[in-house]
């Protein structure tokens, strides 16, 4: 971490021209290191995008020894992508994991809203206990619960739905923490003021509450997005229709391949899964920054 | 109407209003996160006939003593500590090089911002797909780069002493945007008149790191590694993608072992127990972790 130089008071040029020279030389010396750095970063999924249009022998044979083939395809094909649109079905895989993910982000939203609205904004008795209760589910991890959840799932009747996939994971305890914060962290005198003016409890929700909460919500909707879109184990659990079973999972199956992994087939199919998912991230990431200063985490 | 009543109708209002508000949440938390902690409880303490499946006699602890005594539930306890303690070493201080970093706008900050947030919308599934080839000992592009450069080979997965590091590190590779973004966030709140003022008391780049930016992002480390701790705990689908838990059980953690005895073993009552003990840990590690970062 280099800091500009104080130049202080200059009385000629030369020196200022000499020390404006060494900021400028250390400048380009931090961006050479910043882009190695974030060369490095991106490696994986740029590897991932060019491997996707290699066969499954030329992943394996061109990684050996390191050449420029490593990095980028000799003899492009789409090969890959039309075996995964034909033979694997991953178009449909891919729309059902989309139906799952958003459907999953939507209900969070809804429920994270209403109950950090109520444990934020409202005043009622045991507020906080039930709050804390609602706490106590982040420390929950639902891998170690996949049994009971199965067990409940089941119960529902809802093995082998889409619901039976998202709904376990809607009910985000971090989520309604972090509605909570957020409607907290709003100034109380536009609330006082709706009262003054006899908006009611819903109205003051809709017009004050939320339009506050935007960044929060966005930032909501970026990490249910990623944690649903990579749930990989619960569907493989709960999921028994292969019609409905995500790609998440159907994509970890071209590796159990009888003799070797399809990697030509899984690098596609990674690239396809993960491009969307890197768009959505670099639209919502400056609300995340947002939310998470507005909510003070205090 | 007198005032006083007006104000209790609004109150009687006003909780009736929270209590619908908080329904769906409420039925949500129950069914999908308290019933099955019941149910993992009520299992955990239950001793099972091996041949008849039938529950034998009252409460008792004949699962936990039953794992303890096993070699591999020891390491599967060990190996979680050892995946939590790595990723939040790993994980928190080059989120923060990264953030203060990204913050200075510097040439090439954009790129790297990219990059990192390129990396947490790669799945799991593809973080440990592209991984395990990306590490693949005999043919893998890190072990062709290592060879380029005249460097030994290193076995990676296949070695039980580098397996567990190199899943760790892919995990922190996707993982690290997250506490990246909540140290931004928390470095917009710190006033820029606190950095002029030390650069005018001429104080150097480490201790104004050290001694004003750290201290001042406190609220923020706390949730960062909060949050860093809960997904050093949780890493299961990179464990069966990558490894399946070896080589030689070096790789598997309290949740695998769980996913184990119950998939593999039949064997729920100890799976359940491992599960409790994996729930413990990590409220003991919370409260730790709040009473350290609350004392300092």
């Amino acid at each position: 971490m280099l800091v500009k130089h104080e130049t202080g008071a200059i009385r000629t040029a030369v020196p200022a021209a000499r020390a404006r020279r060494r900021r400028r030389t250390a400048r380009s010396a931090q961006s050479v290191v910043l882009s190695v750095v974030a060369f490095l970063f991106a490696f994986p999924i740029l590897w991932m995008f060019t491997s996707a249009f290699k066969g499954t022998k030329a992943v394996v044979e061109d990684a050996f020894p390191l050449t420029w083939k490593s990095f980028v395809p000799a003899h492009p094909t789409m090969a890959n992508l039309a075996r995964l649109f034909t033979d694997l079905h991953f178009g449909r895989d891919f729309v059902n994991t989309l139906i799952v993910s958003v459907a999953q982000v939507a209900l969070t939203l809804v429920v994270a809203t209403l109950a950090g609205y109520a444990f934020g904004r409202l005043r009622f008795r045991g507020r906080d206990v039930l709050f804390a209760a609602t706490l106590l589910g982040a420390f929950v991890p639902v891998e170690a619960m996949v049994i009971p959840m199965y067990g409940v799932a089941k119960h529902l009747g809802l093995l082998s739905t889409y619901p039976g996939i998202f709904l376990p994971f809607a009910f985000s305890p971090f989520a309604i923490y972090l509605m909570r914060q957020s409607f907290r962290s709003l100034p109380d005198e536009t609330f006082e003021a709706a009262k003054l003016d006899g908006a009611g409890i819903l109205r003051t929700f809709w017009h004050v509450g939320l339009p506050g909460v935007i960044p929060a919500l966005a930032s909501l909707v970026l990490i249910q997005f990623i944690n649903s879109w990579s749930n990989f184990f619960w569907p493989l659990i709960a999921m028994q229709d292969p019609a409905k079973q995500v790609a998440q999972v159907t994509m970890a199956g071209y590796a159990d391949n009888a003799n070797t992994p399809l990697y030509g087939e899984i690098f596609a199919a990674s690239t396809l899964l993960t491009v969307p998912l890197v768009f959505l991230a670099l639209g919502l990431q400056r609300y995340y920054v947002a939310g998470m200063a507005s909510s003070g985490l205090k | 109407m007198t005032a006083k009543t007006a104000r209790g109708g609004r109150r009687r209002r006003e909780a009736i209003t929270a209590g619908l508000m908080l329904a769906p949440a409420f039925i949500g938390v129950v069914l999908f996160q308290y019933l099955p902690l019941a149910d993992v409880l009520s299992t955990s303490l239950r001793r099972v006939d091996p041949f008849t499946r039938a529950p034998v006699g009252g409460p008792s602890l004949t699962n936990y003593s039953e794992i303890l005594a096993d070699p591999d539930f020891r390491r599967a306890l060990l190996n979680t500590a050892l995946y939590i303690a790595i990723t939040i070493c790993l994980e928190i201080p080059v989120a923060l090089i990264l953030a203060i970093t990204v913050n200075q706008r510097l040439p090439g900050s954009r790129a790297l911002r990219a990059a990192v947030i390129a990396a947490m919308a790669a799945s799991e599934t593809v973080g440990a797909l592209v991984w395990s080839q990306m590490y693949e000992s005999a043919f893998g592009i890190l072990n062709s780069t290592l060879a380029a450069l005249h460097l030994p080979q290193q076995p990676f997965l296949t070695s039980e002493h580098q397996a567990l590091a190199a899943i760790t590190v892919m995990s922190v590779w996707r993982g690290v945007g997250l506490p990246m973004l909540i140290f931004l966030g928390g470095l917009q709140l710190i006033p820029q008149e606190v950095y002029e003022a030390a650069k005018v008391d001429g104080v150097g780049p480490l201790r104004t790191l050290l001694q004003i930016t750290v201290p001042l992002l406190k609220p923020s480390l706390v949730v960062a590694a909060f949050m860093s701790m809960l997904s050093g705990a949780r890493i299961f689908t990179p464990i069966s993608v990558m490894t399946d838990g070896g080589p030689n059980g070096s790789t598997g953690n309290l949740i695998y072992y769980s996913y184990q005895q119950a998939f593999s073993f039949q064997a729920f009552g100890p799976a359940a127990a491992a599960a409790v003990v994996m729930l413990l840990l990590l409220v003991v590690l919370s409260v730790a972790q709040a009473r350290i970062l609350r004392s300092e």
